[in-house]
Parts: structure tokens; sequence; C-alpha cells
């Protein structure tokens, strides 16, 4: 059978359908465990209760400040340790160890160390997303720059320009760019590091609400929470993806 | 611009180049060929002050401004169009931005780019990108031009009208150029003198050659013209019995 690639999309919606048909008919036949497979009619009968109860928005409200406070943060701080470190390479020799330590680990094991140090407010999330992004930049940066294309530095060199017409021309540019093509790994860590963070210690955000669905063996509300979050990082992969888009016209 | 006696070592090893010494007359074309790894490059960007020499003396009648450099691996900025990185090198050198643009435009537009102002060097082709460069240097009108085998990454046909072009605005300004080439007929169509470079290490200039073919030539011309034929077979069985005559020695 030959498949129309630009179909492909007609053929996974209509095999989506199917299954959540058969999934939903299953439920309504008694066959499935409501306790472990909630029904999607079920699931979004929950979804719709956390809007139309309007409890959701001061937990989206917790989650995106994290999300977004520890991104903004993580990245600043990567990019300034980044040049730093490879402007002075004492500076490198004391940071590449740690650096390179805390990349090999899965950083999210440090969120309980985090609520005892930073409390179960917004803080201690913040500081998981911001450790999770700010490793990711450093590194980024950090070998960017050792690795930049010299043969457009010689070239810049060559044709007049001084120090501050290589920095603006080309490591500045550079490191954009390198920034850029990482965004979306970095906001998808900056989401993981907030909702990680409220699932241990928290009394807000998406992932407080998890925690509580399971403790109340809610799985309905369990699904329809990892729904949401779905939908919250492909709307900010997509505008992310929409901004590197943009601002790499020239790649 | 004049070399004189220079050597050129590596980590104080066995020197690559011992007393090479050539010249570039005003409004010369001088081409440097040579067994590959004898040094050219390594002469080239010692007269460029890329690479301090042992020994020896560098002499350029021209200012830093006046002197355009092509290597064969240069690269265009992959983050502005054509246009700009044309104008970027005259903004070095103090002009205005709607001045620099302006000539940029022209520049382009002397090496058949027109209409490709505002692409990205990632959106044209391996030749349009060569010419851009070409553009980048002779755009800052300089008087004195070094090149490295800059053609050497273009296939045949684009590369003998990439050359084409360079060698009619050269001949137009009256630019003084250095070209190191391992292309013999290249040196010969391009060149007024050719000096060539014995095989390495302590390699010096064993032998300098006029071309006799007149100006203005085409590509097409001067490989018509009589003189062509010998000074082709002359140069390469000197370089042949230059890489031969090492090996056997090495045998030895
Ligand atoms: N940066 C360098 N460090 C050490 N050796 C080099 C370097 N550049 C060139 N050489 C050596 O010097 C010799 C001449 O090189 P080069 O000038 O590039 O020759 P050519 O351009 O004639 O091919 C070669 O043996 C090469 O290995
Ligand atoms: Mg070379």
């Amino acid at each position: 059978m030959i498949l129309d690639p630009k179909r492909a999309w007609i053929r996974q919606w209509l095999t989506l359908v199917a299954v959540l048909l058969v999934w939903e008919a299953a439920g309504r036949a008694g066959m499935l465990n409501p306790l472990f497979a909630p029904s999607p009619s079920q699931i979004i009968g929950a979804l719709v209760e956390l809007f139309t109860s309007g409890s959701i928005w001061t937990h989206l409200e917790a989650t995106f400040g994290a999300a977004l406070g520890g991104l903004a943060l993580g990245i600043l701080v990567g990019v300034v340790l980044g040049v730093i470190a490879a402007l002075i390479p004492y500076i490198a020799e004391l940071l590449q160890p740690v650096m390179t330590l805390l990349n090999a680990i899965p950083r999210v094991v440090l969120a309980p160390l985090f609520a005892i140090w930073f409390g179960i407010g917004i803080s201690s999330k913040v500081a998981l997303a911001f450790i999770l992004v700010a490793v990711l930049i450093f590194f980024t940066v950090y070998t960017g720059i050792l690795h930049v294309d010299k043969r457009l530095v010689e070239r810049i060199t060559t044709l007049g320009g001084g120090r501050w017409a290589l920095i603006r021309y080309v490591y500045l540019p550079s490191v954009a760019s390198w920034v850029l093509s990482n965004m979306k790994v970095a906001v998808g860590f900056a989401f993981t590091g907030a909702v990680v963070g409220e699932f241990v210690a928290a009394s807000r955000g998406l992932g407080y609400l998890l925690s509580f669905a399971q403790s109340t063996y809610n799985s309905a509300l369990m699904l329809a929470l990892v729904m949401l979050i779905m939908a919250v990082v492909l709307v900010i992969f997509y505008l992310s993806g929409r901004l590197e888009k943009r601002l790499m016209r020239w790649n | 611009m004049r070399l004189r006696d220079i050597s050129i070592s590596y980590g104080g090893g066995e020197p690559v180049l011992e007393g090479a010494s050539l010249e570039v007359p005003a409004g010369k074309f001088v081409s440097l060929v040579g067994p590959s790894g004898s040094g050219k490059s390594s002469l080239l960007r010692a007269a460029i002050g890329l690479q301090k020499p042992l020994a020896g003396n560098v002499e350029i009648e021209f200012g830093r401004a006046e002197v355009g450099i092509l290597f064969q691996d240069d690269a265009l900025l992959p983050w502005k169009t054509a246009r700009e990185n044309v104008a970027l090198g005259l903004t070095f050198h103090g002009v205005k931005r709607e001045q620099a643009l302006r000539e940029a435009d022209a520049a382009l537009a002397k090496m058949g780019l027109q209409g490709f102002e505002n692409r990205y060097p990632r959106h044209i082709s391996g030749g349009q990108r060569k010419r851009v460069a070409i553009a980048q240097v002779l755009a800052l009108k300089p008087k004195l031009l070094f090149m490295d085998e800059p053609f050497a990454s273009l296939d045949a046909i684009v590369r003998a009208r990439v050359v084409q072009d360079v060698v009619q605005l050269v001949e137009r300004e009256g630019i003084s150029v250095l070209l190191v080439t391992h292309d013999l007929g290249e040196a010969i169509s391009l060149s007024d003198t050719i000096y060539l470079l014995s095989q390495g290490p302590r390699a010096h200039i064993i032998q300098k050659y006029d071309v006799p073919i007149p100006r203005p030539r085409s590509l097409i011309s001067a490989r018509a013209h009589p003189a062509y034929g010998p000074l082709y077979q002359k140069l390469w069985s000197d370089l042949s019995l230059e890489v031969t005559g090492k090996v056997a020695e090495a045998a030895e």
C-alpha cells in the first residue's frame, strides 16, 4: 500500500479518534477499572471541571511563574558563566568539573534538597528550573565560544575589524544562535523543574495538583493534568519555534 | 612588495622555508607555485603578518587598509546578507553605513551578483559565495592583493568564470597581486611573473619565469597564445624534477 505522506495527519487523527472511541466503549461496558484507567469522557470531565471551577488558574500561574523565572535566570547565568569561562581559563578550570558533575546527574534529584533550602514557596521551584537550564546553557555557550568558527575571526580581522567588531559580529551572533537552537530543550527543562519541584513540596502549581491527585487516587484528574502540561509545553514549543525561525532567517 | 630571505620554522623545528625571496612590482600579477607542503601558504602568511618569520624581512609600501586578503576557505558571516557582508569591511575603514551599502551593491554588481544583495550566504551557491567574498575584498579598493588558492573549492566551470572576472578587475584597477596556486595553467594565464618554490623542508625559490603574454588577457586568449604551451611544459618538468629529485635523494 502506498501512503501519501501529505495525508499522514488525517490517518493520525482518525486512528486517535478510533482508539479513544474503543477506550470509551470499553469503559462504559465496565471492562476497565476507572480507578486505573478512567475513560476519555471522565478525563475531559476532570479537565473541564478544573477550568469551570476556576481553581486551575492559581496553579497555572504558579507553574508558569516558576518555569519562566527559572528559564530567564538560567539563560542569563548560563550565558554569563559560559562567556566568563571561555575568556578566563582559570575560571574554566574551576567551573568545568562542577558543571560536568551537575550535567552527569539527573538534576531533578536536587528537588528535595532545594525544598529544604528554599522552603515550599516558589523559590525552590525556580531554583530547580534554574539549575536544569543554567547547566545546559553554560555548556552551549562555553563550548560554542571555544569552537567559534576561526575562519570568521580571521576574516573579520583581515578586513580590518578590531576586538569590538569580533565581539559584535562574530561572538554575539554565534552565542545567540546556539542559545536559540537550544531554546526548546531549555523550555522543556524549565517546566520539568517547576513541576517536579511542586510535586515534591508545594501548596500550588500543576505539580502540586498532580501529587494531590495521586494521594487521592484520582486517575482522571492525573491524566487531565498530564494532558494540560503537554498542551502548555506544546504551545511554548510552538512559540519558541516561531521565535527561532524569525531570528534565524539566515539559516 | 618584497620578501627577502624569509625563513620560517614551526615550533623551533627544521625550517620549512629558508632564504626565500620574491618581489611583486607595482601593478604586476605574481604567482607562487610549488609542490604541496613546500611552504607556499606559510610564505604568504609571513607576507601578511599572520606568521612571524624566523629570519628575513617583509617590505610593503602600502598601508594596512590598502592590502586585501583572500584565502581558500574564507567564510562570510552567515547571519549577514551578501550586501551587509561586503559593507562590513568598508565600515571598518570608517565609511558611513549608507555609503558602505551603496558601494557594496556596486562591488556585488561588478562580480555579477545583482539581485542577490539581500540573500544570506547559506541561500546562495558556493560559486556565488566566493564572488561575495571577492567583492568584500575588492570593495576596499586594495592596492595589493594576497590570494592563497582562493578558487580551489570551486568546480571547473564556475572557477573559470570567477577567475575571468577577477583578472578583468585586477587589470582594470591596476592591483598588484601575489597568488599562491598549485594550478600551473591558472598561474600562467593570470601572471606576469611566476616563482617556483622548491620541495621542502628548507624550501627556497628555485626559478623565476616571466610570462610574455600581452594584456589585457582573457583566460581563453592566454591559453591560445604560442608562449603558453612551452612555458607550461617548462614549469611542469621543473616541478616534476623537483619532486622526483627529492624523492630519489631521500631514497639514497
Ligand atoms: N601551523 C603550523 N604548525 C606546524 N606546521 C605547519 C603549520 N602550518 C604549516 N605547517 C607545515 O609547514 C609545511 C608547509 O606548509 P604550507 O605552508 O601550508 O605549504 P603549502 O601551502 O605549500 O602546501 C608543511 O610541512 C606543514 O605541515
Ligand atoms: Mg597551502
